[in-house]
């Protein structure tokens, strides 16, 4: 339960760290995006009713974030109301939820204490969050456009991902064993 | 799947139903309060950001010091024969001014603010500023520099606001070019090549008479943004099937961007 409330609490902080964290020149504008990688960890570790927690806190923090609201001026009252969000305040949390459980079928390798290929796949998700944020934008604007900057915003976040993946579950793992979570099944442990 | 692993399914559909079933308004005030929350953080996150860079700007050699000393005698002695030409163009600036009345038309009321964090996503292009609704600030206040326009807030919380930047898709300016009759509406590209956004302009008629370096001003159309204000030059004008469109380069540098003044309005 601490270390679940220790990653809840992470995503938070991941977060804000990221606000502050300008887009990398050298690899066309593309973003370091930490809180994904913080929730694919979470998706590994916990069991699928923890990881739609995250998921939950996760999308909802970064939809209340990103989203936009379109405001027209009332004509009787001349005061502004809200007419139109633009992409609704939820759809990320289905989006991390999806990637979520794709990743919480990687589990078992997790457990057996390899994780080179969640940090890989980390990336692939990241990318994957990005793209689908695209997409959803164009589906709503409308005009697919598809150049090589597009892509390169898209992989050199999951690039990003990939490098710090390994730190981030280095880390995490660290916690768990200080605060004595059990990432992975005792059975398994002495089986090895 | 186990029976809680279904009951938190539930649970979860139901509450993301229950998120898609805000209506904007709702969504307005939870985007608000989410804001409100998470700005505390973001201020003092800025604040060591700043000290950081500081920090890190002020561990300059030796070399480096000569170096930028060199640099600002120069650049001082630059400055000092710019200035006397710029005190008679300034008399003539005023006279200019007054008679054209540009005074009045670009007196607004000025709140300063500072950007405390940047957008992490991809394809929105916001800020976030350090004023909110305690400082007076509303929904959809034009936000601008010296060097011209900036943008409009969106979320406001109590001590933060989030402002659109007009280089994000959905911020619509009305806009004029200088020295003609031509108007349309200034907007974002969706992705830019390089770290430098894009604007353009568009809805302009097919024989606009365009060169690259005409300035581009907002119109005041629309009643948000008002008019006057610089949103930068043309780069490039091209014809399209129904109507011109023309490229932007904007006056402000909106990936460096610290401080900014929100409109509150004339004075």
């Amino acid at each position: 339960m601490i270390f679940f409330l220790i990653v809840a609490v992470s995503l938070f902080f991941a977060l804000v760290a990221q606000q502050f964290i300008g887009p990398l020149p050298w690899l066309h504008g593309s973003r370091v995006l930490l809180m994904p990688i913080v929730l694919f960890y979470g998706a590994l570790a916990f069991p699928f009713w923890a990881m739609l927690i995250l998921a939950f806190l996760a999308g909802f923090m970064w939809d209340a974030l990103t989203v936009q609201i379109a405001f027209a001026r009332d004509i009787g009252t001349g005061q502004t109301v809200a007419t139109n969000v633009e992409i609704s305040l939820g759809w990320s949390i289905l989006l991390y939820a999806a990637l979520g459980s794709l990743m919480i079928g990687f589990r078992p390798l997790f457990q057996r204490g390899r994780w080179e290929v969640h940090c890989l796949l980390s990336g692939v998700l990241t990318s994957a969050s990005v793209l689908a944020e695209y997409l959803m934008i164009t589906l709503r604007r409308g005009d697919l456009i598809f150049t090589k900057e597009v892509w390169w915003r898209i992989g050199g976040s999951g690039l990003v991902a990939v490098v710090l993946a390994p730190f981030c579950f280095f880390i995490f793992n660290s916690i768990a064993e200080s605060v004595g979570y059990e990432t992975r099944p005792r059975k398994k442990k002495e089986a090895e | 799947m186990r029976r809680y692993n279904i009951a938190a399914l539930v649970v979860f559909i139901f509450m993301v139903g229950a998120l898609f079933a805000l209506t904007p308004r709702n969504t307005q005030k939870v985007q608000s309060a989410f804001l409100g929350m998470i700005s505390p953080f973001l201020k003092t996150g800025s604040g060591l950001q700043q000290r950081v860079v500081a920090f890190h700007e002020g561990l300059k050699t030796l070399q480096q010091l000569e170096q930028d000393n060199k640099t600002l005698l120069v650049e001082n002695a630059q400055l000092r024969t710019g200035l006397s030409y710029l005190r008679d163009l300034e008399g003539e600036n005023n006279r200019l001014r007054h008679a054209l009345e540009y005074r009045e038309r670009a007196a607004f009321n000025l709140v300063p603010a500072r950007i405390i964090a940047r957008d992490s996503s991809t394809w929105w292009n916001t800020v976030r500023i350090d004023r909110g609704i305690d400082d007076g600030v509303e929904i959809d206040m034009p936000v601008l520099t010296e060097d011209g326009l900036v943008g409009k807030t969106t979320a406001v919380a109590g001590s933060s606001s989030t402002v659109v930047l007009i280089s994000d898709e959905n911020c619509k300016v009305a806009a004029t070019v200088e020295g003609t009759q031509e108007q349309g509406i200034v907007k974002g590209e969706r992705t830019s090549s390089g770290l430098q956004p894009q604007i353009s302009l568009i809805f302009l008629s097919k024989n606009a008479n365009l060169k690259p370096g005409m300035r581009v001003f907002s119109s005041g159309a629309g009643s948000v943004f008002p008019a006057g204000v610089s949103i930068g030059v043309i780069k490039e004008f091209r014809k399209r099937e129904l109507d011109g469109y023309a490229t932007i380069v904007p006056s402000v540098d909106l990936t460096t961007l610290e401080d900014v003044f929100v409109v509150f309005g004339k004075k």
